[in-house]
């Protein structure tokens, strides 16, 4: 399965000098800049840094890019931690308990964990990755839109169970935020929903949707408040406490070899990528838990699940670049260019042939990951010095940073405009108890459950007998049947037998 | 056992009025989608997925009718948050005339002045300070122009 001759050539492209890692630590702290800045997303740091690679070698330029790539994964979790304003959409599931661990005063510690989850979530998901690249890329191209309709329905249905208030609100709220995700042009052709506005021909921005959700009606009622978090004693940024969130995370295996899985497999799938796999991983990990309402009040699991799961999902999307040549988001379909400017294909055509290549670029995304920890641990103190800042000053500045980083993503108006309603939607469903987490995961969904919708009925002509030929299908109905009454049923058997 | 408040609760009634709210944005979407085609590739989720909204909906009706005169959770006073959710709606608004680094400036202002800042040094440094730099980075980094009114003259 590893190509031992190919893996020493690996070895000595990276290590004969140390020119391939001079620029590795750049791109690892442009990453947890842009990352850690709302509206600034991985792939536009990609993008605006992209033009450098020109003066490089195809093998720097890899390193250069994937760095940034490791650095603004984890750079989203900062923002998404301290000010529930997610850095990118594959922290979302970061803020649920994040957030309150932030009110909490266990600030350091939440960051703590989300770094070594972080780190020990890139170093599993490539080992994965150096292990399993051919069955991977191999197992992506069964995954059609039969199998994408039942893992968003899977999640859909998942929806419920990340409310902690009234199970039929939080339902409620995942299918209208799936409503709202449908919104704009169809397959048909036709525009529904847009109430005349030209804004809205392409659909509600998903980004500038969950800022306003998320952070700015969180904002709304904060905003009253003398500190984010009320102890003067708790708002002290403590590097010791940094470090024990860092060993915690480590102490928590399980979660997080969960966590990579789930990021791995799901971040391999074109189209679906971290922001799914980060959400499907803190669910499982709550539906697993021994105390699930605990979740999104604060439990470390919250943070060490998401984690986990955004950051190695980098390694999945990597999978299904080299190995296919199709990127899987907007981070490696700027991979993807880098790869067409030094006249490189991916595919299994570049696996087989420049196998060294594949194994150095996943080497350095281990030694990536570890200068993540040291860098991380110089920057984290720095960043979270924003929790002394007082309310008065830290609303505006955020909810202006919010408009910004809005219309950076939109390049347009539509984008503060978006965060202004879906604040005010947020502040509503919070303040009469529906689900903001379960309505922000059906707009991310939306667009992408009718399309798998879709295309399954136009691959089956409509037939349900379609589903018995596709296994995999099968299985992942299986696995959603059993995730939603597995527990039931077995305790269901165990009283049976204590009969 | 307990005496039921004859009263209606405002919050458990105004929980209503939302419920209502959605039930029937989700239902003139639907119907919007209808308007716009028939094609079974416009409404294959559209559709369903409206029907089990509003029958949800129907459900959380009626157990929100039969607890309307019981207790509700302490709210804050929606008095307190309106100010600055107009502040933030007038800001947003604005942009399109008055630009992000001067919109910026007199909304960070306008805020801190509504929340007791009084310190002139404070409220028009922070504001035109921390509004300058939002603009001169995001005007830099982004790809395409921004609306300004006076840093448009000077870049």
């Amino acid at each position: 399965m590893i190509d031992v001759a190919a893996f020493f050539s690996a070895i000595e492209m990276l290590f004969s000098s140390a020119s391939p890692w001079l620029i590795v630590i750049p791109g690892i702290l442009i990453g947890l800049v842009f990352g850690a800045i709302p509206g600034l997303q991985i792939s536009m740091a990609m993008a605006v840094f992209l033009p450098m690679t020109l003066y490089m070698d195809f093998m720097q330029a890899m390193l250069f890019l994937t760095a940034i790539f490791t650095g603004g994964s984890f750079g989203g979790s900062i923002p998404a931690i301290l000010m529930n304003i997610p850095g990118t959409s594959s922290a979302i599931a970061t803020a649920f308990d994040g957030y309150p661990m932030s009110q909490k005063g266990e600030h350091n510690v939440a960051l703590g964990l989300a770094l070594g989850a972080s780190c020990t979530g890139v170093i599993v998901g490539y080992s994965i990755l150096f292990l399993l690249i051919n069955p991977i890329s191999e197992l992506v191209l069964k995954v059609g839109p039969a199998e994408m309709t039942i893992v968003i329905l899977w999640g859909i249905t998942l929806i419920g169970s990340l409310s902690s208030g009234s199970l039929l609100k939080g339902v409620i709220s995942g299918l209208i935020g799936l409503l709202i995700g449908t919104i704009g042009y169809s397959e048909a052709g036709v525009t529904r929903g847009t109430f005349g506005s030209p804004y809205l021909l392409d659909g509600v921005s998903v980004i500038p949707a969950m800022i306003g959700m998320f952070a700015a009606s969180e904002l709304f009622r904060q905003a009253n408040r003398e500190y984010l978090v009320d102890d003067s004693a708790a708002r002290k940024v403590s590097v010791r406490l940094i470090l024990s969130g860092f060993r915690k995370a480590l102490a928590n295996p399980g979660i997080v070899l969960r966590g990579s899985l789930i990021g791995v497999f799901v971040g391999a799938v074109p189209g679906v990528g971290s922001s799914v796999a980060n959400l499907l991983s803190y669910v499982v990990t709550k539906r697993n838990a021994m105390n699930p309402d605990s979740f999104g009040k604060g439990n470390p699991a919250g943070v060490i699940a998401s984690e986990s799961a955004n950051s190695t999902s980098e390694a999945g999307s990597m999978a299904t670049l080299l190995a296919l040549g199709i990127p899987g988001g907007g981070a490696t379909a700027v991979i993807l260019a880098a790869f067409a400017m030094h006249n490189i294909t991916g595919g299994p055509q570049f696996i087989r042939e420049q196998t060294d290549v594949v194994y150095a670029i996943i080497i350095a995304n281990f030694g990536q990951a570890i200068l993540l920890i040291g860098l991380g641990l110089i920057l984290i103190p720095l960043l979270a010095n924003v929790i002394k800042v007082p309310m008065t000053y830290l609303v505006p500045s955020v909810l202006a940073m919010a408009v910004f980083g809005a219309f950076g993503l939109t390049g347009d108006l539509s984008g503060p405009l978006t965060v202004l309603v879906f604040s005010v939607l947020g502040w509503v469903f919070k303040r009469y108890g529906y689900s903001v987490p379960a309505a922000v995961i059906g707009v991310l969904l939306g667009g992408m459950a009718e399309d798998s919708v879709i295309y399954s009925y136009q691959i089956s002509g409509g037939q349900w007998s379609y589903l018995l030929e596709r296994p995999m299908a099968l299985t992942i109905l299986a696995l959603l049947v059993v995730s939603l009454f597995g527990s039931k049923l077995v305790d269901v058997l165990m009283r049976r037998i204590r009969r | 056992m307990p005496r039921r408040p004859k009263t209606i609760n405002k919050h458990r009634l105004a929980d209503l009025f939302v419920l209502l709210l959605l039930a029937g944005l989700a239902a003139s979407y639907c119907l919007d989608a209808v308007r716009a085609s028939t094609d079974i590739l416009n409404l294959i989720l559209v559709l369903p997925v409206t029907v089990i909204v509003l029958v949800l909906c129907l459900i959380q009706l009626v157990l929100s009718v039969a607890r309307l005169r019981s207790e509700s959770t302490a709210q804050e006073p929606v008095t307190d948050m309106l100010p600055v959710i107009s502040v933030f709606a007038a800001y947003v608004f604005s942009l399109r005339w008055v630009g992000f680094d001067v919109g910026t400036c007199l909304f960070i202002g306008v805020f801190l002045w509504l929340h007791g800042e009084r310190r002139w040094g404070w409220l028009f440094g922070y504001s035109i300070s921390f509004a300058l730099a939002l603009s001169m980075f995001f005007s830099k980094m982004l790809p395409y122009s921004m609306p300004m009114l006076i840093l448009r003259t000077a870049s």
